[in-house]
C-alpha cells in the first residue's frame, strides 16, 4: 500500500511538472467558443506524402491548426473540412487530385499545399478554377510565377541568395560555387540566381548539378572545390547535404572554405549529426524564426501543434509554413460573412490579405492582388552551426535576388515596403 | 582538369562494390539466388552498429554485432524461407529476396526513421594525399578487405569439401543431390557467407555514402551489374567489374555534359553488360 502510494505521489509530481513546463494553451479562432457545428467549410490541400521523401509536414501543421479552430468556434460557428491529398510526387496524380478537390468536393481555397511537382500541374488550372492557393511550402520555379499560387516560404531561390548575400557582406567571399540538384526548374533556378548575383557584384562563380542519387558524393565535392573558391552554396535536401559535408569534412575543406546552405539543411537534428569541425563552418539560412524561438506566434505554433498535432509530426520549417498558411487563411474567412462562403468571396478576401503579422515571419505577409506571381516571403536570417545547434547570426534581411525586382516594385508601388 | 583525383575517389566506393558483387555471386554460384536483400542486409548492420556507437559501446562490438546481425538474418532467411521457394523459377526466387529487402526496409523506418545519420570510424581521420586528394584508411582498407575476401572466398571454393560442394552445385544441382552432396548445409553455408559480406559492405558503404536505410538497400544494383560483368561466376571478374563502376561514377564527374547524370553510369554498364553478355548469362541460369 505505501509502495502504492509512493508511486502515486511520484506520477501526480511527474504531472504537475509535465503540466508546468508544457507551453501555453494553443490559441485560434475565438478563444472560449464551443466546438463549430455548422456547414463544413470544404478547403483542400496537395502534398507530396509517398514518394522520394515525405514532404507533408506543411499539411500536418495545417491540419493541427484547423482542427484547433474546429474546437473553437470555426469560422463563425462553421467547422473547415480540410481534404488533405497525396500526389505521390507525380504531376499527372497531382492534377487528378486538384480537378477532384476543385470540381467534385467544391473547394473554396486550397491551403498548405506543400509539393515538388503540384505547381507545374496545377497552377493554371487554379487561375482558370478561380480558386487561390495558399501553399505552405513551393520549391520549383512554377510556384513563384503563377497568379493564384502564393506560398508562405520564401523557396530554394531566395534562399540560396539569401545565403549568398551573407557570403557576400560577411564572408566577404570573392568566389562562390553554387551546388544543385539536377531537377528541371529548382537546381539550374536557384544557381542561376548564384551566377547572376555573382556577375553583378564581379565575382567569380561555378554551378555544378548533381543527381541527388549519388553514392559518391567525394567527387562531387572534388570538382566544386577545384577551383578553390571561397564559399560553397549548397541548396539540396539535407539528406544529400549531409554525405556532401562528410565527404568534404573527409578532403579537409571544412577547414578552407566555408559552407552555406539554403533553408532545406535548417533541421535542429543538423548541427549534431555533422559534428563539432564544422562549429562556425557551415551556415544555413532561414526562412523563418528560429524553431524554438520563444516569440508569442511561435510558442503558439508549438502549442497547436502539440495540442491537435500527432506527436510524430514534425517541428520544422515546413510545419511553420502550414502553420502560417492555415492562420492566413483564417483571417481572410474570419472577415466574411458565414452564410456567403463561396469560392468567389474567399477569393477576394485572399486578394485583400495586407499586412498579415507574425513573429514566424521577417516582414509582413501580404497577397499581390492582381499580380502575376508571388513571393511575399523574401526576407530571410541566417543561422551557423555551434556546439551541436543552429544559433541565429543575423537579423532579418532582404534576400539579394535580382529576379525579385518587380516584387520590390510591387511592394514600393502598393506602400507595403519603404 | 585531370581525371587522376576522381580515380581516387572512385576506388573506395568501387571496392564495396566488388565485395557486394562477390557476395552476390557465392550466393548464385551455390545456390541460384540472386539476392536483392543484399543492400538491405547491409544497411540493417550499419544502424545497428551506428545505434551501439551512440550507445558508447567500443568500436569493435560495434563492428562484430554489425556483421553478426547480417549475417543472423541472412542465415534465417536461407535456413527458413529460401528452401520454400528452391524448386521454383530464378526469377520467383529473386523476388522472394526483395520482399526481405522491403520487410527490412520498413523495419529500419521504424526504428531508425529517415533522417540522415553519420557513421564514423577513426580510419576517416587517417590518410595518404594522393594526387591533391585524401585517401582515407576507411577506403584503404575497403580494397584490402575486398581483396582478401575474395581471396578468401577463391581458396574456400577451391580447397575445402565445402567449396568443392559449392561448385558441383553451381555445375549441376540434380546430378549433385543424387551424388550425397547435403545441399541444405552447403547452400545455408553459402547464405551465412553472403551475410558476412553483406554485413562488411553496409558498415563500409554506411560510412562512405550515407547511413539510410532506402538507399543504402538500392545500391545493391551497382554490386549486381558488377555480378553481371563477372557474368555471375567468375569472382574476380566481378571484383574488378565493381572496382571498375566506381572508378567510371567518379571520373565522369569533371565531364560537364554527363556530369549531372554520372549516378546512372552503373545501369548503363549493366545495361551495355546485359546486352553482351546477355546469351552467356542465359547459359548460367539455365544450369539451375
Amino acid at each position: 500500500m505505501r509502495h502504492h502510494l509512493a508511486g502515486l505521489a511520484a506520477g501526480l509530481a511527474l504531472f504537475l511538472i509535465s503540466v508546468g513546463s508544457a507551453n501555453a494553451a494553443a490559441s485560434c479562432g475565438v478563444d472560449g467558443s464551443d466546438a463549430a457545428s455548422g456547414e463544413p467549410i470544404v478547403i483542400g490541400a496537395i502534398t507530396g506524402k509517398t514518394g522520394p521523401d515525405d514532404f507533408s509536414n506543411s499539411t500536418k501543421a495545417a491540419k493541427a491548426y484547423f482542427d484547433c479552430l474546429n474546437a473553437k468556434g470555426g469560422i463563425h460557428g462553421r467547422p473547415v473540412k480540410y481534404l488533405v491529398e497525396d500526389d505521390q510526387w507525380n504531376p499527372e496524380i497531382a492534377a487528378q487530385l486538384a480537378a477532384k478537390l476543385v470540381n467534385d468536393e467544391k473547394a473554396v481555397l486550397m491551403v498548405g499545399n506543400s509539393s515538388f511537382v503540384e505547381c507545374g500541374a496545377n497552377a493554371e488550372f487554379y487561375k482558370k478554377s478561380g480558386i487561390i492557393a495558399i501553399a505552405g511550402v513551393g520549391v520549383p520555379r512554377e510556384c513563384f510565377f503563377a497568379g493564384s499560387y502564393a506560398t508562405t516560404n520564401a523557396g530554394p531561390r531566395v534562399s540560396m541568395l539569401g545565403a549568398m548575400g551573407y557570403a557576400l557582406d560577411q564572408l566577404k567571399a570573392k568566389s562562390a560555387v553554387c551546388i544543385g540538384p539536377n531537377i528541371p526548374n529548382v537546381g539550374t533556378w536557384s544557381c542561376d540566381g548564384v551566377m547572376l548575383l555573382a556577375k553583378e557584384k564581379g565575382l567569380a562563380a561555378e554551378t555544378i548539378l548533381m543527381d541527388p542519387g549519388t553514392a559518391d558524393s567525394t567527387s562531387t565535392i572534388l570538382q566544386a572545390a577545384a577551383s578553390k573558391p571561397d564559399v560553397i552554396i549548397l541548396g539540396l535536401p539535407k539528406g544529400v547535404t549531409i554525405p556532401l559535408l562528410t565527404a568534404a569534412e573527409e578532403q579537409g575543406l571544412n577547414q578552407t572554405i566555408k559552407f552555406l546552405s539554403a533553408a532545406s539543411a535548417y533541421d535542429l537534428s543538423v548541427p549534431g549529426t555533422i559534428g563539432p569541425s564544422w562549429d562556425g563552418n557551415f551556415f544555413v539560412n532561414m526562412e523563418f524564426n528560429d524553431l524554438e524561438a520563444t516569440t508569442p506566434d511561435n510558442q503558439n505554433w508549438l502549442a497547436v501543434m502539440d495540442e491537435y498535432g500527432q506527436s510524430s509530426d514534425p517541428r520544422d520549417t515546413f510545419a511553420q509554413a502550414g502553420y502560417l498558411a492555415a492562420r492566413i487563411a483564417e483571417k481572410a474567412l474570419m472577415s466574411l460573412d458565414p452564410k456567403d462562403i463561396t469560392r468567389e468571396s474567399v477569393s477576394a478576401a485572399i486578394r485583400q490579405v495586407k499586412g498579415f503579422s507574425s513573429d514566424i515571419f521577417c516582414a509582413p505577409w501580404y497577397f499581390g492582388d492582381d499580380q502575376a506571381r508571388h513571393n511575399a516571403n523574401s526576407t530571410t536570417r541566417m543561422a551557423v552551426s555551434e556546439g551541436g545547434k543552429w544559433k541565429v547570426i543575423s537579423g532579418c534581411s532582404p534576400s539579394p535576388d535580382p529576379e525579385l525586382a518587380d516584387i520590390r516594385a510591387f511592394e514600393k508601388s502598393a506602400g507595403l515596403a519603404p | 582538369m585531370t581525371f587522376l583525383p576522381f580515380l581516387i575517389s572512385g576506388l573506395g566506393i568501387g571496392a564495396v562494390y566488388a565485395l557486394s558483387g562477390v557476395g552476390l555471386v557465392v550466393l548464385f554460384r551455390a545456390t541460384g539466388v540472386l539476392n536483392f536483400a543484399f543492400g538491405a542486409i547491409g544497411a540493417l548492420g550499419a544502424h545497428v552498429a551506428w545505434q551501439l556507437l551512440e550507445w558508447r559501446l567500443p568500436l569493435v562490438v560495434a563492428v562484430v554485432v554489425a556483421v553478426a546481425v547480417a549475417t543472423l538474418v541472412s542465415f534465417l532467411y536461407g535456413r527458413l524461407l529460401a528452401p520454400l521457394l528452391s524448386h521454383r523459377d530464378t526469377v520467383v526466387r529473386a523476388v522472394g529476396t526483395l520482399a526481405l529487402a522491403l520487410v527490412l526496409i520498413a523495419v529500419m523506418g521504424v526504428v531508425w526513421g529517415e533522417l540522415p545519420r553519420r557513421l564514423q570510424f577513426p580510419t576517416d581521420q587517417m590518410f595518404l594525399t594522393l594526387f591533391g586528394v585524401r585517401l582515407t584508411y576507411t577506403r584503404i582498407l575497403a580494397l584490402l578487405l575486398a581483396v582478401i575476401m575474395v581471396g578468401a572466398i577463391t581458396a574456400l571454393l577451391s580447397r575445402t569439401r565445402l567449396g568443392l560442394d559449392m561448385r558441383a552445385l553451381a555445375n549441376d544441382r540434380d546430378l549433385s543431390a543424387i551424388l550425397g552432396v547435403r545441399i541444405r548445409q552447403t547452400e545455408t553455408a553459402a547464405w551465412v557467407i553472403t551475410g558476412v559480406f553483406a554485413g562488411l559492405a553496409g558498415l563500409l558503404l554506411g560510412d562512405l555514402v550515407r547511413l539510410q536505410g532506402t538507399f543504402l538497400t538500392f545500391l545493391v544494383i551497382p554490386a549486381i551489374a558488377a555480378a553481371i560483368l563477372g557474368q555471375l561466376r567468375s569472382l574476380w571478374m566481378t571484383a574488378i567489374g565493381g572496382l571498375s563502376i566506381g572508378i567510371a561514377e567518379a571520373v565522369l564527374t569533371p565531364i560537364a555534359a554527363i556530369s549531372p547524370y554520372r549516378a546512372a553510369a552503373p545501369f548503363v554498364i549493366a545495361l551495355i553488360a546485359v546486352t553482351i553478355l546477355g546469351s552467356t548469362a542465359q547459359a548460367a541460369l539455365k544450369d539451375r
